[in-house]
């Protein structure tokens, strides 16, 4: 076969989701046009809605139902995709064009070890003997840098981390060493040191494997030291092509620029401003001696498994207080505790005023059977029952607009919300309640750039105006610099570091938050 | 690609009209008669029996001298009678106690769906049979049974689809914001499982119609006067070669219900779960 510059060119795509309604609605991606080299590392930069997923989704021939390719074309190594059939097509996959999704928890089968899982790929492209099967599986987990493949080959995906299993699949999807390997947010999920580790065996396996990546992120930053060209996408076009250092240092695009400001959180861009913390008064609340677990039980006995162990923690008015750590450290355990949700010894006291919290995942984080009026309503009414109907829609409508909606979502359902407006409803159900703390568990890692900067700004607002007091939990350390005055660590479910921010970060003393700031560095540059 | 989701909507939509047209037969029949049949279904006129289909009646007429109409049209009223109220019944016990059970999990768990699946462990019309038999053959005992026959299945229902919900965010967040677990079970969770339930009430009316016309045949369910379908095909097994018309009708009437309600909830279930099977 003649080698082609390109192992994919995409060639003047449009592709949009016509209906009986609507047989010419706005296209889903307008006109894209790229090639990928052999051998590259191309990154695609988008906020969510770009057409990111859907470009990718496309050259691996899995578009959704209802999708149509209005123009263009999909070259790979030079034959036409979208005119192959679709037999020829499905060999294709895996063996020549490989993806990895962004949730590993759910892309391998719970029911089906970890060999079994890797097993079934090269049975369905035909690997007869399972001898040989088993051996190239084992050798594939050696190189993705597990160093007890045998353990693992028998291990069930519940019993790995979210780290081991995204390692996991990216030996899958390596083992037929496919001469594209399409990763679709791949580290989105996963905390910074994970990440690191991540990025760096797909760059080591595309040199060891010879393979090509397309590499899919809403996280500009994310590919700085990863890619080789960078290629930003918004409103289903290409609105930036150009290699990675050329748009991190000097973007020429206004757009490309506007995008970097939002992944760096600048606080002087943003207009953030911190508010005074005064560490003399008592504070909203104070943790004493936290210990939580699981207990393995089997009619009461089996050993407890401690999640935490003794955690002290207080959080003064007015104050953001960032809590890092990797995951599995037990920061969600921690939080789950003081929200009351888990049985725990020790002591929570909260001062005087409500606890309210924000949630990570956005698209879970509301109901979606009820509308947003609704949401609010029912968090209103569990602390003020007496008000009457015109109270209740004045206050409903003010918490709205404090967290910069408007009116116009009151009737909206879930559905019908972005990311980010709905994690503004959430945060609007916590200020309805008047709350004097509020815990936000990770609110911005399922959010793109700009929206994270928008919920960032609309945090600190409240910090600021109404001296609520926040718990942010976050792997971003980038966001605890900015905006949290005081940071605590947390390593194998104790506080293994606490202090003023600047002095933590700058002069870490624990091996622990050693581990995490490089990390950090190593990913966002210094 | 080349399947796109208007094929899911339009498959559904004849699954509707099917269905719906079906149905409508019996519902129409319940309705009317409410208010009018041709002729009283009771009153016996010994002159006029085992007549065959003709413009003065036309399903003709049964052993007494009835209105075979008349009689189905009585008969769709209890048959319909029976089976909504007998899966309201169900709904409701399965409802108070698959919800907690699947919210609280735990000691409640256990002892609910201990009892749950210990009245699944008999065959339905088994346990309907001998409830009857024990408290008397009558209408409402019969639906009293077969509610009770029926509830742990739509309790199961509940039961996964609340432990699957109840891990959301939203549960958590509304569970922080200190609501009592009532309103939870029924306000944030309830409407969730809509989509669930659904499509298992209206194949559990189709279920209770063949359990009621199979007690009613055996004689203890609807009694004499009284009509449904099961009881009419009973009647009539003893003229079925003189008199064919007596089994027909109450028979295509029965088909008519049960078909109708398993088209409904197939397109039920085809529009409510994306991508819809095949």
């Amino acid at each position: 076969m003649a080698r082609h510059i390109h192992v994919v060119k995409v060639h003047h795509l449009t592709l949009s989701f016509p209906t009986r309604k609507n047989p010419n609605p706005k296209p889903v991606l307008d006109d894209v046009d790229f090639g990928i080299r052999d051998g590259e590392i191309l990154g695609l930069i988008g906020n969510s809605g770009s057409g990111k997923t859907m470009t990718s989704l496309a050259i691996a021939g899995l578009l959704p139902d209802g999708a149509h390719i209005t123009e263009g074309s999909i070259k790979f190594q030079g034959e036409d995709l979208l005119t192959m059939n679709p037999k020829a097509r499905r060999k294709m996959l895996g063996s020549d064009i490989g993806m990895i999704f962004q949730e590993p928890s759910t892309a391998l089968d719970p029911l089906m070890k970890v060999g079994k899982n890797l097993d079934e790929v090269l049975v369905a492209h035909g690997i007869k003997d399972p001898k040989q099967r088993r051996e190239s599986i084992l050798k594939m987990m050696t190189t993705v840098g597990f160093t007890n493949p045998e353990e693992i080959y028998e291990r069930y995906p519940h019993q790995l981390s979210g780290g081991q299993r995204q390692r996991v699949l990216i030996a899958g999807a390596a083992l037929l060493a496919p001469k594209l390997l399409i990763c679709d947010e791949p580290t989105s999920s996963l905390d910074t040191v994970t990440t690191v580790q991540i990025l760096d065996l797909l760059k080591d396996l595309c040199r060891k494997l010879h393979m090509t990546i397309l590499f899919i992120s809403h996280d500009l930053s994310a590919v700085r030291n990863f890619c080789d060209r960078v290629m930003v996408m918004k409103d289903g076009k290409i609105v930036d092509k150009d290699t990675t250092s050329d748009i991190l240092t000097n973007p020429k695009n206004a757009y490309t620029a506007e995008l970097l400001t939002n992944a760096k959180l600048d606080p002087r861009m943003l207009g953030i401003e911190r508010a005074h913390v005064d560490y003399s008064s008592s504070p909203v609340l104070t943790a004493k001696g936290i210990t939580a677990g699981y207990r393995d039980s089997r009619f009461g006995k089996g050993s407890e498994n401690k999640v935490l162990k003794g955690v002290d923690l207080e959080i003064y008015p007015h104050e953001i207080l960032g809590l890092i750590g990797s995951s599995g450290c037990g920061k969600t355990t921690l939080i789950r505790s003081l929200l009351g949700l888990l049985p725990h010894e020790g002591t929570a006291t909260v001062l005087g005023k409500r606890t309210g919290a924000v949630f990570q995942d956005p698209v879970s984080c509301l109901n979606p059977a009820h509308t947003v009026k609704w949401h609010l309503n029912e968090a209103l009414r569990v602390y003020e029952k007496k008000l009457t109907k015109e109270e209740r829609m004045a206050k409903i409508i003010a918490a709205l607009e404090e967290a910069g909606l408007n009116e116009d979502f009151l009737l909206r359902k879930p559905y019908q919300l972005s990311g980010g407006q709905r994690q503004r409803v959430a945060i609007a159900m916590c200020l309805i309640m008047n709350p004097g703390l509020i815990i936000a568990d990770e609110p911005f890692s399922s959010l793109d750039a700009s929206s994270s900067a928008e919920i960032l700004k609309l945090l600190t607002d409240i910090n600021r105006e109404r001296g609520t007091s926040f718990l942010l939990v976050t792997h971003n350390i980038h966001i605890i610099r900015q905006i949290a005055p005081r940071v605590v660590v947390m390593h194998d479910g104790k506080i293994c570091e606490s202090g003023l921010t600047n002095e933590v970060l700058n002069n870490p003393k624990d091996p622990a938050t050693v581990k995490l700031l490089n990390a950090e560095t190593k990913l966002h540059g210094a | 690609m080349n399947l796109n989701k208007n094929s899911v909507s339009t498959r559904a939509k004849r699954f509707y009209i099917v269905g719906l047209i079906l149905l409508s037969v019996v519902v129409i029949a319940f309705l009317a008669s409410l208010f009018w049949t041709p002729y009283d279904p009771y009153t016996t006129d010994a002159a006029s029996k085992l007549l065959p289909p003709s413009a003065a009646h036309p399903f003709g007429t049964d052993n007494f001298g009835r209105d075979v109409l008349s009689r189905v049209m009585c008969a769709a009223k209890f048959t319909v009678f029976i089976s909504v109220s007998g899966v309201a019944i169900a709904l409701i016990l399965g409802t108070v106690t698959g919800l907690p059970a699947g919210y609280f999990g735990g000691f409640t768990d256990r002892s609910i769906m201990l009892v749950n699946n210990s009245i699944m462990c008999f065959p339905g019309i088994l346990l309907a049979l001998v409830a009857v038999a024990v408290f008397g053959a009558s209408m409402f005992n019969v639906v009293w049974a077969l509610g009770l026959v029926f509830a742990p299945t739509y309790a199961r229902v509940y039961r996964s689809g609340t432990l699957e919900i109840k891990e959301y965010d939203y549960i958590t967040h509304a569970r922080v914001m200190g609501i009592r677990p009532i309103r939870i079970m029924i306000l944030h969770i309830l409407p969730n499982l809509v989509p669930q339930l659904l499509p298992a009430t209206v194949i559990g009316l189709a279920n209770m119609t063949l359990f009621e016309s199979g007690m009613s045949y055996l004689g203890l369910g609807v009694q004499p006067p009284d009509a449904s379908f099961g009881k009419m095909l009973a009647e009539s097994q003893a003229y079925i070669r003189v008199a064919p018309w007596l089994v027909v009708f109450p028979s295509l009437m029965l088909v008519f219900y049960i078909l109708g309600l398993y088209f409904v909830s197939e397109g039920m279930r085809v529009s409510f779960t994306k991508g819809g099977g095949s």
